[in-house]
């Protein structure tokens, strides 16, 4: 966002998307999306549904072709190649696997259209089945497996192409939670073990934040921010992202200077120094506060030197391994989460509380 | 509850579902009445009068003697007459059958990936000609065909001469591929739009060109339709008669023509029940091989 005009792409960079957009009649699906994604990393696009991160994907694939901008992989623009001229292989949404065929059959389907060897297509389909642990199975057709199986399949398919890059859409949705756990971890290792660049559209913030090196941040078609996942949980630069990913409270305020933000109701707190583009903006902003990085304690606990609120408990909630509570403060509500230990003390409603946070806990977002 | 009572009560549940089912059973079967004793009326009774006269004897005087039972009639269908005949039908039957499949697979695949609308208005567009009658459409073709007509008149315009095709193959084919291509197109639809796109997205990211993609992944999965659409053009194009007849001017003798003969001109009632009835065996184990082996788009 912040590189200077005109500077070189890196040549590390598997994909490397710039300026790209993609229009469906009226409708702007993705709006300048500018995006590198380097060599060998497992990347998330994370957003709700409609937020334009599986047309980027599709156009990576080169199932859309972008309407504008330039599309490069490993250095090479593809924006207006079609899908088989392309060093990408694509895991879909329930899979789309051939269902007339076959598990090697489907596997080999890649190899025998670019007319390899047949001695050569037999190694590499054995050798993927048994890297998604599917030996033994290979004359099943595909109705005749499980969806976790499926998966697999699905995987072995396109990963015994060697592609430069792997996309996979939404590649878990379709299971349930259990599996969807266990192939969470049964991906990672094996982005791991074949260190492809893997990229994959989610709209499960905790799958996104589980198994990628980075993440990044979609919504109505604009790409809000990319980071690692503890800088998108930890800061946050626009509301959504904050509000999208855990919970978050927001005190609206004004910035005084890069360090200090003047809330609503006339307090002052220091934050953490400030993205220079919304510091520059001047423009209302608000403070990104989550509920488990405040403390709370009776009304006269807080630390002397600390910014502190004062309000009332006006519920609590009992989660198992933890509590939240909603305490009202003359101006807004705060929602607190703290551990469930008998070394904590219990409020109850109507007690008077006071709230405070360490400087690093919060985040400064675009509204 | 204790399981007793549970096992119990289920046991009761269970006799009650029992006795529902069969009393259904027994209004679908009061229901389906009337169509059961048309069909064994019209279609069961005739089939096995035409099977009872196939095993008869022709006499000499033309008539058809019932109190010989013989298999002459299925020893004449081996002459060469008759295996020219057939062979001759097979030959066009497969003609149509090809020329529906190439013309109908793209007009179904544009079909099937228009909006709902569109697809609605060109699937009353390919049944509009059915209210038309048979023979007037018949008719219509000879007019269209004839020498000096405007087919004939338009080869002239543009300067490649008068054009003959009315009684001969060609007109019958061209008869036959207008009468018989919604039966194509109706099953190729149905197969095509139920064709998930994504196998073909999912072809294309595995390097597969657009011709690859349609003979690895498309055909064979709109197989169904394609066959079943190829049952329902070729049959009756094996037995057509009036088509042959009007376009063809009975210059060939096709098999429906040959069986008309046999009742009405040569009098040999066996031999032309006998050869209905060996036409239809064959359609019908055709057709139950194909809905065996899996089809299930009619």
């Amino acid at each position: 966002m912040s590189e200077p005009p005109g500077s070189e792409l890196s040549p590390a960079a598997a994909v490397s998307l710039r300026g790209i957009s993609k229009f469906f009649d009226d409708v702007t699906a993705v709006d300048h999306v500018d995006l590198e994604i380097a060599d060998g990393e497992f990347f998330a696009l994370l957003g709700p549904s409609g937020c334009g991160k599986t047309t980027t994907l599709r156009m990576i694939a080169g199932l859309e072709i972008p309407s504008q901008g330039s599309l490069r992989i490993f250095g090479d623009e593809v924006g207006p190649l079609p899908p088989n001229k392309r060093p990408v292989n694509t895991v879909f949404q329930n899979y789309a696997l051939f269902p007339h065929m076959s598990v090697a059959d489907n596997v080999a389907f890649g190899l025998r259209m670019r007319k390899v060897g047949r001695s050569e297509i037999a190694d590499r389909v054995a050798e993927a089945i048994k890297l998604v642990r599917m030996s033994g199975k290979e004359s099943r057709r595909p109705a005749q497996l499980s969806g976790g199986q499926q998966q697999r399949v699905a995987l072995a398919r396109a990963l015994v192409n060697r592609p430069k890059v792997l996309l996979l859409d939404e590649p878990l949705a379709a299971l349930d939670l259990k599996l969807r756990q266990e192939m969470q971890y049964e991906l990672k290792q094996l982005q791991r073990e074949v260190g492809i660049t893997f990229v994959f559209v989610t709209h499960d913030q905790e799958e996104a934040l589980a198994l990628s090196d980075r993440i990044g941040v979609m919504d109505e078609g604009r790409l809000l921010q990319v980071g690692t996942p503890e800088e998108i949980y930890d800061s946050p630069v626009d509301r959504f992202v904050a509000d999208f990913i855990g919970r978050s409270n927001f005190l609206a305020g004004t910035l005084e200077d890069p360090v200090t933000v003047c809330l609503n109701n006339g307090s002052r707190i220091t934050v953490p120094v400030v993205d220079e583009e919304i510091a520059s903006s001047g423009a209302p902003i608000q403070v990104s506060l989550r509920p488990e990085r405040v403390m709370i304690d009776v009304a006269d606990a807080a630390p002397a030197g600390v910014a502190s609120l004062t309000g009332v408990v006006a519920s609590v909630t009992f989660l198992g391994n933890s509590i939240v509570y909603r305490v009202t403060l003359d101006w807004m509500t705060v929602e607190v989460e703290t551990d469930h230990r008998p070394d904590l003390r219990r409020h109850a409603v109507g007690d008077n509380v006071a709230l405070w946070w360490r400087d690093d806990a919060i985040a400064v977002v675009r509204p | 509850m204790s399981d007793a009572v549970l096992d119990e009560s289920r046991q009761v549940l269970g006799e009650a579902e029992r006795l529902r089912d069969r009393s259904e059973r027994r209004r679908g079967l009061l229901l389906a009445l009337p169509s059961f004793a048309y069909m064994v009326l019209f279609f069961a009774v005739p089939l096995v009068i035409v099977l009872v006269y196939s095993f008869a004897t022709r006499t000499s005087t033309g008539s058809t003697s019932l109190s010989g039972w013989n298999l002459d009639a299925y020893r004449k269908l081996g002459e060469p007459i008759v295996r020219n005949v057939v062979v001759r039908s097979v030959i066009l039957a497969l003609v149509t059958t090809v020329i529906c499949l190439v013309v109908a697979y793209p007009f179904a695949w544009f079909c099937a990936t228009r909006t709902p609308l569109m697809r609605n208005l060109l699937l009353v567009a390919v049944m509009i000609p059915f209210w038309t009658n048979f023979l007037v459409r018949n008719y219509a073709w000879r007019i269209l065909l004839s020498a000096g007509g405007p087919i004939s008149d338009f080869t002239e315009a543009i300067g490649i001469g008068e054009t003959h095709i009315l009684f001969t193959k060609t007109a019958v084919v061209i008869g036959l591929v207008y009468a018989y291509l919604p039966f194509m197109i109706l099953p190729l639809y149905a197969s095509i739009d139920r064709l998930d796109r994504r196998m073909v997205e999912a072809s294309s990211d595995l390097y597969a060109s657009g011709p690859q993609t349609f003979r690895r992944v498309v055909l064979p999965l709109t197989m169904p339709g394609v066959i079943a659409g190829s049952i329902l053009v070729f049959v009756p194009s094996m037995g057509a008669y009036v088509t042959p007849e009007l376009l063809g001017g009975g210059k060939e003798t096709l098999l429906g023509s040959y069986i008309v003969t046999q009742f009405l001109t040569a009098r040999n009632w066996p031999v032309g029940a006998s050869l209905s009835f060996v036409l239809m065996t064959v359609m019908l184990v055709s057709t139950i091989v194909y809905f065996r082996s899996g089809g299930k788009n009619l």
